[in-house]
């Protein structure tokens, strides 16, 4: 067990480190300057330009300019090229923002696709299971930024009430149940949104893990042995069932620094991808190297802790 | 069961609880019309958010649009687009002039002069006044004081070549005997002035003065460095255009400190310091020095003639008292930041800025707004609004929406809305033509873009006024020249290349092509075909590409099209100058200079000159046009420089694009007249299409008012 969880720590290192080298050739390999670097500007001279790069090391060997980036990285002075603020707390503050939508969003996904899948399996072939089926696929098909929208739209000339931002524009003072409940009013179009994928693929999965164990031969002796159907379903069928989504679920922890650019643009969501996705745009390199890194260390951590989970609900794995 | 329960009960619950939380939102018809506060808010939408808020510093527009409000130039134009005192309440140009008395050269009907015979002799011309040159009795008159500067001596320390092999750069030292020079005070700048000085001392006088005897070099150089170096430190004349600003009293930053003549300076010098690294410092390169002569009187002398100077000055001026070196360290200090690279970059104040402009900053969340309240002490009287905010809204069906709902005040209409919502009862609209154009750039350095037959028949086999028709929805006007439409220096009587594909032909004829038999036009058994590439992420420009492959495989042009992700498309393409001919845009300033874009010495790589477009007349023209401050005589020099190139064709140029914007219907000017009494008019747009201009008079009105009668 503890040599597992060293080795596995070493071996992550070891994969981590790639990853920057990778990431970063990638990202200074692509061709583009940083914003502030404009060659179409007839204001910028050579030397203006020249000093730009001097100023943020891109005239150095790239082994150089990867040292530098790093130490700074993790002595926490790193900055943004565009506004000069410290990259880590930029991404702290939009991080936050983008919490609430992941909590939320994964809390639909997760507890609406089991019973949503389960139901489907129970009565394969019945009118539930065919619309069910329908309209995953027509969620997991319509563009998400098309459904959105359809559905602003909609809540907008319907309802009259803003669904923009991460809270009414202007509140102004209002009492705290307010102010929060007016949060949570924000959150759900593009949580329910950004749900709505997760829910149509998850459900299917469960639907075809469901089946799949049902036609087991315990599923077979526990119906023979006379238990109530519930009791088949839930206790010794689903339990089989949810091996799988163990190793899912440490996947989805990298979604809490990926943001969904779509959806935080159109629902002018101050969040991590829209941040990402402006500074790939700028190419300004600490964000975008900072925000990499930091995915990478989540991904490592999710397929790590997937790993621990499974030992622990699957006792035939001895690691 | 238990499980089975859970399963449904938890996404029940949590489904409700967020569905109930619309009872607690407030509606838009409480956040508008039954919010009385909300009249006295201008709400507007940015795609983008601001990056940093100081003048000297940004780039983007989000940043400027906050900057023109929280900061206040010297001066800004006006209506006309003429230049109108801010900060400043009035300002003088005029000029000193210097030249090299030249001992070696005759001066006609007088032999060699010294610098004293050389000034009487300049002195005794202009009292007279009688010289056959009038163009010299002129410029003499507009000189109020001939002096002499005695010889002297200095020592510089200056980089040369080091060699051919090596790039770098070495440090020598020159001491410098420069001779006697003669001053001249100008009441105005002249740049003909010593062109007119040559009919009275000589048409060589300035040209054979040699310098080169007067410097020693440590270490020694060859000859061209030498004279390089001459050049530099001792020029036979010298242009010091000056300007002197004198500035409004009583003007106050929004903290209560008086601004006064240090803030100019300060702001100019900070700019200047390269550990600022600010993207404006090419403006202010040409400035000798800004001198503080008491605190309500600025002189900036510059190096040499510079007409744009003027225009720089509506910069923002930064408050010396909260970004000097002292504050800086001090802010640095407490940060626990090294004062030693703690720079104006670093500072807290890009994101807190104080000005003396209307509005006072208030509040910036990233992403979401910025905020600004109304400055009450601003010199020309409070704005009306009391809240100014940009709403940082990255989507535009998104902002759409919330301009309809009341929570923004204008909407900046797409074209394929416009005839929907120009007409519009329920708003008032404004539209402009915009300060941009686009174009079909050709490479002038390669055959057959080489003749200009060519590039005017590529021009008239296109149907321009389609394409603005229907890929711009008519949302577009025709430009034939590389001036802004709206001002003076755009020359309206040349007329735009017709649609004439026949000509076009007659036109390939005469430069050898001919028309094969499957309908492709050849020359010497080629065919005629090159590739047209643009930047990706324009949807604009990618159709264009595509009418145009069309029109021109009509006249028997096989032309391909690619189009390349901007900076592949910048560093890879144009910047090395491999291309046949690209679609483009081009954004103008007001001010008429050229020179980076037309100028002969602008076609290397990585310059935007990337056409080639090499021509002497406009060369001299473009130089001229830098060099006078008169605007009269720059209109002249424009009308002339347009129709060069309208002749040439280097561009085949399309249209400038038109805006429109639409407004709430209920927001008006207000005016008070001498007895007091509130006068209420319709927001008229000034002639250059600046809706905007009066915005400090503007106000939200709960129902529609009376308007007074023009």
């Amino acid at each position: 067990m503890f040599s597992f969880i060293g080795r596995s720590i070493i071996q992550k290192t070891v994969t981590l480190f790639f990853v920057s080298v990778i990431s970063f050739l990638i990202i200074h390999l692509a061709p583009g300057e940083p914003s502030q670097v404009d060659p179409m500007n007839p204001k910028f001279t050579p030397e203006m330009v020249e000093r730009f790069r001097q100023e943020f090391h891109l005239n150095e060997p790239l082994y150089t300019q990867y040292l530098l980036f790093y130490q700074d990285l993790f002595t926490g002075k790193i900055v943004s090229w565009k506004d000069n603020q410290p990259v880590l707390a930029k991404i702290w503050e939009r991080f936050l923002n983008s919490l609430p939508l992941f909590i939320v969003g994964t809390l639909l996904t997760w507890t609406l696709s089991f019973p949503v899948g389960i139901r489907s399996a129970i009565f394969r072939g019945g009118i539930y299971d065919r619309s069910a089926t329908f309209f995953a696929y027509l969620l997991i098909s319509i563009p998400g930024f098309f459904f959105a929208y359809v559905l602003i739209i909609f809540v907008v000339t319907v309802f009259h009430v803003p669904v923009i931002g991460m809270e009414t524009f202007g509140m102004g003072a209002a009492s705290w149940p307010h102010l929060f409940m007016d949060r949570v009013w924000h959150l759900l179009l593009p949580s329910v949104l950004g749900a709505t994928g997760g829910i149509a693929v998850l459900s299917r999965y469960v639907r075809s893990q469901m089946l799949e164990v049902e036609g087991q031969d315990y599923v077979r002796t526990a119906r023979a042995k006379g238990l109530a159907p519930d009791q088949v379903h839930y206790k010794h069928a689903l339990r089989n069932a949810l091996l799988p989504f163990v190793t899912m679920f440490g996947l989805i922890l990298p979604g809490l620094i990926g943001g969904s650019v779509i959806i935080e643009s159109i629902f002018s969501w101050p969040g991590m991808g829209r941040m990402a996705y402006e500074a790939i745009l700028a190419r300004d390199y600490p964000i975008i190297l900072t925000v990499n890194f930091l995915s990478a260390v989540l991904v490592l951590i999710g397929t790590f802790v997937s790993d621990l989970l499974y030992l622990m609900v699957d006792p035939r794995i001895r690691l | 069961m238990t499980v089975k329960r859970l399963l449904i009960l938890i996404p029940s619950f949590i489904i409700l609880f967020l569905l109930q939380s619309y009872l607690w939102v407030p509606t838009y018809e409480e956040q508008t019309r039954g919010n009385p506060e909300r009249l006295e808010e201008y709400i507007t939408a940015s795609l983008g958010d601001a990056t940093v808020l100081n003048p000297i510093l940004s780039a983007n527009s989000a940043s400027s649009q906050i900057e023109s409000l929280v900061f206040e130039g010297l001066l800004d134009r006006n209506e006309e687009l003429r230049f109108r005192g801010r900060l400043a309440e009035s300002w003088e140009t005029s000029e000193t002039a210097f030249f090299y008395v030249n001992p070696e050269a005759v001066v006609p009907g007088h032999g060699t002069l010294n610098a004293r015979e050389t000034a009487g002799l300049l002195q005794e011309t202009k009292q007279t006044a009688n010289h056959p040159n009038k163009a010299l009795n002129r410029s003499l008159a507009r000189v109020k004081a001939i002096t002499v500067d005695r010889p002297r001596t200095f020592v510089a320390e200056k980089q040369v070549d080091a060699g051919e092999k090596d790039a770098a750069r070495s440090p020598v030292t020159v001491r410098v005997k420069a001779p006697s020079r003669i001053r001249l005070h100008l009441d105005q700048v002249d740049p003909d002035l010593f062109t007119h000085l040559k009919s009275l001392l000589g048409e060589t006088y300035f040209s054979s003065f040699d310098a080169t005897g007067c410097l020693t070099i440590d270490p020694p150089q060859d000859q061209t460095t030498l004279a390089e170096l001459a050049a530099e430190l001792l020029p036979a004349t010298e242009h010091n255009p000056v300007l002197v600003f004198h500035l409004r009293p009583g003007i106050q930053f929004h903290d209560g400190h008086p601004f006064d003549a240090q803030d100019v300076r300060f702001t100019y010098e900070t700019l200047m310091d390269p550990k600022t690294l600010s993207p404006r410092i090419s403006d202010y390169e040409p400035v000798k020095r800004v001198e503080v002569i008491d605190p309500l009187t600025v002189r900036v002398v510059y190096k040499r003639l510079y007409s744009p100077a003027v225009g720089t000055w509506g910069m923002g001026i930064l408050p010396e008292h909260l970004l000097n070196p002292e504050a800086l360290k001090q802010e640095a200090l407490e940060r626990g930041k090294d004062p030693a690279d703690f720079s104006i970059r670093q500072s807290a104040f890009n994101r807190h800025p104080v000005g003396c402009g209307p509005f006072r900053f208030a509040q910036w969340k990233s992403d979401q707004f910025i905020s600004l309240t109304r400055f009450e002490n601003y010199w020309e009287g409070p704005p009306h609004y009391q809240k100014y905010v940009m709403r940082i809204i990255p989507d535009l069906l998104t902002q759409e929406m919330e301009f309809y709902a009341g929570t923004l005040d204008n909407y900046q209409v797409q074209p394929h809305q416009v005839k929907r919502l120009k007409n519009d009862p329920r708003f008032q609209s404004f539209s402009g033509t915009s300060f941009g154009y686009s174009y079909i750039g050709y490479n002038m350095r390669r055959p057959p873009f080489n003749d200009r037959r060519v590039r005017l028949a590529l021009g008239m086999a296109i149907d321009v006024n389609e394409i603005i028709r229907y890929v711009l929805y008519g949302q577009g006007e025709r430009i034939t020249g590389p001036f802004v439409k709206q001002t003076d220096f755009y020359d309206h009587d040349v007329s735009p290349v017709p649609y004439d594909p026949k000509q076009a032909l007659s036109l390939l004829h005469q430069a050898g092509w001919t028309r094969t038999p499957e309908g492709w036009l050849e020359k010497d058994g080629k065919r005629f075909e090159f590739t047209l590439i643009t930047n990706s992420g324009n949807e604009i420009r990618k159709a264009i590409l595509a009418i145009l492959q069309e029109a021109w495989k009509k006249i028997g042009i096989d032309v391909q099209t690619d189009v390349l992700e901007w900076s592949v498309f910048i560093q890879e393409r144009v910047d090395k100058h491999d291309f046949d001919a690209l679609v483009l845009g081009w954004v103008m300033g007001i001010e008429p200079d050229l020179y980076q874009i037309w100028h002969s010495s602008q076609t290397h790589p990585y310059q935007l000159n990337f056409v080639g477009f090499k021509n002497p007349e406009a060369d001299r023209l473009i130089i001229k046009i830098r060099q006078t401050y008169d605007h009269e005589r720059q209109v002249e020099y424009c009308h002339r420089l347009h129709r060069i190139i309208a002749h040439e064709q280097p561009y085949t140029f399309l249209y400038v694009g038109k805006w429109t914007a639409i407004l709430d219907k209920r927001i008006v000017i207000k005016d008070v007249d001498q007895d007091g009494v509130e006068l209420y008019k319709k927001i008229t747009p000034t002639e250059t299409g600046n809706y905007t201009y009066h915005f400090n008079k503007w106000v939200k009105v709960p129902e529609m008012p009376e308007f007074t009668a023009e």
